[in-house]
């Protein structure tokens, strides 16, 4: 693979609780190449949200590092992975983490605003026009269903056009009808602007869709269909 | 009772229940060390009523006893056990004996064997029935600083030369000295005839102290001596049923005192209240799942009434304690106001009541919230539910009854049903503003367009669901709009009253001036002198309704049962102007039956008086009936001359008199005249205005550095209210904060977010409080106390800087582990 635009090198992750040091990552490599689409999969505890933070850099491996787009962002500060996490990642969660103080259209905005982008709304609109939420736009979270704030949530990780999309389980909180429509979104999306999509997921029907399927047991991968190890 | 699950829920929620006993404890803080201190000083004025009135029964005139008095009198002392003295006392200015300097002095004479109870004890630690003999003086240790005397040095009083003998250090019937306008000089009664100062009308009050070791009840004696007392001349009480200056001035103090604390408890409820509510938000879904595992509702009230009655209980008695610490600062703060011999003590009263007060006011600010425990559905683990919509009638009654609890305790507190109402209605009316006008700005802030992206979030946080933004600003404002008004009044009165005094002003007033001595007297000061004619009366009926004395005395401020000083004249002065009436005593086309009589204002609210009503007087035992027929207003300062009752001069102008003149000298001409005027003229006192201005500005500043100091305690409850909602929002600042960084957004604009919603919530208080208080304090001034009103826009300045650096300080200390936080750890905490 030539200049992935996301690579692991030999990533652990461990934690300490109530004294005892317990591995959730233990030394995985990985790179994903431009424009692909590649599953994380495994048991719970298995580690995938775990591998998925530390590859979008919301939190700081115990060993090995990480590049994004060739930027190694194992040593960044916080304020220093604010501009990659504004511009070239988003994140799509199970949980939907929609900033409850905002509408719908202040939601997908918030991006771009930061970016001090002039043309925030009109894309936020034209993206929420795009998954039939226009007419909902001043609607805050708590008043739209879960398969309405996934959306949302999908609208704001695009609305800056970033190289990846991070989503871990975005349908795990949602019914097969949600489910099927955001999978399709996300499909969608990857196809039309081939944004780069890693995904965490115990859906075996998307695994079946994606390029590349990494498989997590106990931290490590234990299999990769054209995955490196 | 699952005591475990109590004990969890005690453990989990620690910051809120840290909060809950902080603000119980806030709430009882001042009324315990007030109520305490209130016990205290009246226990000393109980216990040492004897002493302090100096004997069992007290008969005292302004004049010469009546004859059918004198009899009773010489009757009853003839009794057994029965010893009778006599005291005069009056003001007068003691001078140097070589004739140079001279002071206002309070001077009373007294018979051989005084005091009867009680003790004046002298520096040389003699006996002061073996010091006081006729030709001696002993005096305040003041009058020989002020006058640079010593113990032998000669003082001139009225005409008489006398040689001081002795200093007082203390007097039991003086317990307290600042209230006293001149320092004491004792002389004997067999001086007072060759002084010649007590002269026809002038200002002296006449006692005959009896002290009973026999038989006779005071009460009993009192009764027949005031069967014979001429009315509204002569007063006969016992030691436990008379007034006293002391205990007047701390009743009043007390009761503003008392005004004050009750407000910081009413804020520290809020309080209660608030993190009550932040914490039970917090529990909803635990409560929601605990419902679907088959508690009932009662199992979760129940656990929670317990739980918040244990922290209530830790919170009253970290209150109680609190508040008798609190109670030992007033020997500094109230330094040369109190007592001496006082003991600030603490009492199993203080602790009973305090716990009491303590649990009612928990009770009263909790049963809402908790009830709202009851109405949690176990749906709510899957959206949020409604309430079980309980039967409103229930929820108001109890309502109503927490209210009238609530007033009850606030009327025991100010020991006035009447006052209890005006204070709950105004603090109604102050919330109800501040409420009203915060809610407006809040929902103006909400509206608006923000282009700032940072300002748009933070005036989204700030009305984020569960933020208490409301109560926080609505507390916070409602307590520095207190404290600021407080002083800007205090400010504007010393601003009238003292730093400006008048340039065209009187500095000096002189009293008792007989009628055969006005010529002379004009002469001496130099000509252009205006004098007042003084007839000495009491009011004894409006409408045929007598004055109640008893009731009268029990009043705050003036009274109708003292004494009045009555003029005469025909016309209106320069600063008067009529505010009711015709004319100054009607129309002379139409002459009424009865002596027409004009009225101040100020006296027209005292005894709810109206145009035509009879007035009932009595002038030194004549009696006077007359009908109201003008209301003036003045329109200066009250420093100015002015009397409450105006009457032609024919109907008065034989009544006995003395004169007052209000002179107008250069402030470093007063000594001078004032010596010259006593050297002439003993009996007539002078009283420098400039001095007793200062005077009073010194025992302003003390009494308000004293309610300052209670009403910042209001401050803080705000400030509790302010952490509660920091703490109970402190998992939705996180998720935010979090939510941001994932976006892309660094920490300086996490940062700018929290400090702005800060800065807005201390600009919303803030500004809020400075507009009330303004407000406020301009009407007070303006329609109450009648004097100019300065904004003073500095002090409301700085108010709102130390708002904001409040604010934004607690804010910021509580946001810098949440910008610190990593987004990985926060979500992955949050599965």
């Amino acid at each position: 693979m030539t200049d992935p635009i996301l690579a692991a090198d030999r990533l652990s992750k461990h934690y300490t609780l109530g004294g005892q040091k317990i591995t959730v990552l233990n030394e995985v490599s990985l790179a994903v190449a431009k424009g692909e689409f590649v599953v994380i999969t495994g048991n719970s505890g298995s580690g995938k949200t775990t591998l998925l933070s530390l590859l979008s850099g919301l939190d700081l491996p115990s060993s090995g590092r990480i590049a994004i787009a060739g930027c190694d962002i194992t040593g960044l500060t916080e304020d220093q992975l604010a501009p990659l996490r504004n511009s070239l990642t988003g994140f799509v969660f199970q949980a939907f983490h929609l900033i409850p103080s905002l509408n719908a259209l202040e939601n997908v905005m918030f991006p771009a605003e930061l970016k001090k982008d002039p043309e925030a709304r009109a894309k936020a609109e034209r993206l929420l026009d795009r998954v039939g939420l226009l007419p909902r736009r001043h609607n805050f979270p708590e008043q739209l269903s879960g398969g309405e704030q996934q959306r949302v949530a999908i609208c704001r990780a695009l609305i800056n056009g970033p190289e990846i999309v991070f989503a871990d389980e975005p349908t795990g909180n949602l019914d097969s009808r949600n489910s099927d429509g955001i999978i399709r979104l996300l499909l969608d999306l990857h196809d039309d602007q081939r944004t780069t999509l890693v995904m965490a997921t115990h859906s075996q029907s998307l695994a079946a869709r994606a390029d590349r399927v990494i498989r997590l047991n106990d931290g490590r991968i234990t299999d990769a269909d054209r995955g490196e190890q | 009772m699952n005591l475990r699950f109590l004990f969890r829920e005690m453990v989990h929620s620690r910051g809120q229940a840290v909060i809950f006993i902080l603000c119980v404890a806030l709430s009882l803080v001042s009324i315990v060390a007030i109520n305490s201190f209130r016990r205290d000083v009246r226990s000393v004025i109980v216990s040492d009523a004897r002493s302090l009135h100096g004997g069992d029964v007290i008969v005292q005139a302004h004049a010469d006893f009546s004859p059918a008095l004198q009899g009773e009198l010489a009757e009853v002392e003839k009794g057994q056990g029965v010893t009778a003295l006599t005291t005069w006392e009056f003001y007068s200015v003691a001078r140097r004996g070589d004739g140079g300097a001279a002071l206002f002095s309070n001077i009373k004479a007294v018979d051989q064997g005084y005091p009867l109870y009680g003790r004046v004890e002298l520096l040389s630690g003699r006996e002061f029935i073996d010091v006081l003999a006729p030709g001696r003086a002993i005096v305040a240790a003041a009058l020989l600083e002020r006058l640079n005397l010593a113990v032998g040095d000669r003082l001139l009083l009225g005409n008489t030369s006398l040689e001081i003998t002795d200093v007082v250090s203390r007097e039991s019937s003086r317990p307290v000295d600042f209230f006293n306008f001149g320092p004491r000089i004792f002389v004997s009664t067999a001086d007072l005839a060759s002084l010649d100062l007590v002269g026809k009308g002038s200002r002296v009050n006449h006692q005959v102290l009896l002290k009973l070791t026999g038989e006779s009840r005071p009460d009993q004696v009192a009764a027949r001596l005031q069967a014979r007392a001429a009315t509204g001349q002569e007063q006969v009480t016992t030691s436990t049923n008379t007034g006293s200056r002391v205990k007047r001035f701390f009743d009043n103090l007390l009761f503003f005192l008392s005004l004050i604390s009750v407000f910081t408890l009413l804020l520290a409820g809020i309080g209660m209240q608030s993190s009550l509510a932040a914490l039970l938000r917090r529990k909803v879904k635990s409560f929601a799942i605990l419902r679907s595992l088959g508690a009932t509702g009662w199992f979760l009230l129940r656990h929670y009434l317990v739980l918040v009655l244990l922290l209530g209980a830790v919170g009253c008695g970290l209150g109680i304690v609190a508040g008798l610490l609190l109670k030992q600062s007033f020997s500094g703060l109230l330094a040369g106001l109190l007592p001496e011999n006082i003991v600030l003590g603490a009492s199993l009263a203080d602790v009973v009541e305090g716990m009491g007060l303590g649990l009612v006011v928990v009770v009263f600010f909790t049963f809402l919230p908790l009830r709202g425990i009851e109405e949690v559905k176990p749906a709510t683990i899957f959206r949020k539910e409604g309430g079980a919509g309980r039967s409103r009638t229930t929820t108001r009654l109890l309502v109503v009854g927490g209210l009238l609890l609530l007033f009850g305790l606030v009327v025991r507190q100010l020991e006035d049903v009447w006052t209890g109402l005006y204070f709950m209605a105004g603090i109604l009316a102050l919330v109800s503003l501040v409420t009203v006008l915060v809610g407006g700005l809040l929902r103006l802030l909400g509206r608006a367009n923000y282009q700032a992206l940072a300002l748009r979030q933070a005036v989204r946080s700030l009305l984020r669901p569960g933020n208490a933004s409301r109560a926080i600003v609505v507390t916070l404002a409602a307590a520095l709009a207190v404290l600021l008004a407080i002083y800007l009044v205090e400010q504007n009165l010393r601003a009238t009253y003292i730093d400006s005094y008048p340039a065209d002003a009187p500095t000096l007033f002189c009293l008792d001036i007989q009628t055969d001595q006005k010529q002379g007297f004009v002469e001496l000061a130099g000509g252009a002198v205006e004098l007042f004619p003084v007839v000495r009366a009491r009011l004894q009926a409006i409408n045929d309704s007598r004055i109640n004395r008893e009731a009268e005395l029990q009043r705050r401020g003036d009274s109708l049962a003292r004494e009045f000083s009555l003029t005469y004249r025909d016309s209106l002065l320069d600063d008067e102007l009529l505010v009711a009436g015709e004319a100054l005593f009607g129309r002379p086309d139409r002459p009424g039956t009865l002596p027409p009589v004009s009225l101040l204002d100020t006296v027209v609210g005292m005894g709810d008086i109206k145009l035509g009503d009879i007035l009932d007087f009595n002038i030194q035992g004549v009696p006077l009936r007359a009908e109201v027929t003008s209301i003036r207003s003045h329109t200066r300062s009250m420093l100015y001359p002015y009397f409450y009752f105006v009457f032609p001069e024919k109907i008065l102008r034989a009544a006995p008199q003395t004169f007052f003149a209000a002179l107008k000298v250069a402030k470093e001409e007063v000594a001078q005249l004032e010596n010259r005027i006593v050297a002439r003229y003993p009996n007539i006192s002078p009283v420098n205005v400039g001095e007793s201005a200062v005077e009073l500005g010194r025992l302003m500043e003390k009494l308000a550095v004293m309610i300052t100091f209670f009403a910042s305690f209001s401050i803080l409850a705000g400030g509790l209210i302010l952490v509660s909602s920091i703490l109970a929002t402190r998992m939705a600042r996180m998720e935010e904060a979090v939510y941001y960084k994932i976006l892309g957004a660094g920490s300086a604009f996490v940062l700018r977010v929290f400090l702005l919603e800060n800065l807005l919530l201390a600009l919303l208080s803030g500004g809020a409080a400075v507009l009330v208080a303004e407000l406020g304090s301009w009407a007070l001034c303006h329609f109450l106390l009648d004097i100019r009103y300065d904004p003073y826009g500095l002090a409301s300045l700085a108010l709102l800087a130390m708002t904001i650096g409040l604010v934004v300080l607690l804010g910021l200390l509580s946001s810098v582990t949440i910008i610190r936080k990593k987004p990985g750890r926060f979500l992955r905490e949050q599965l």
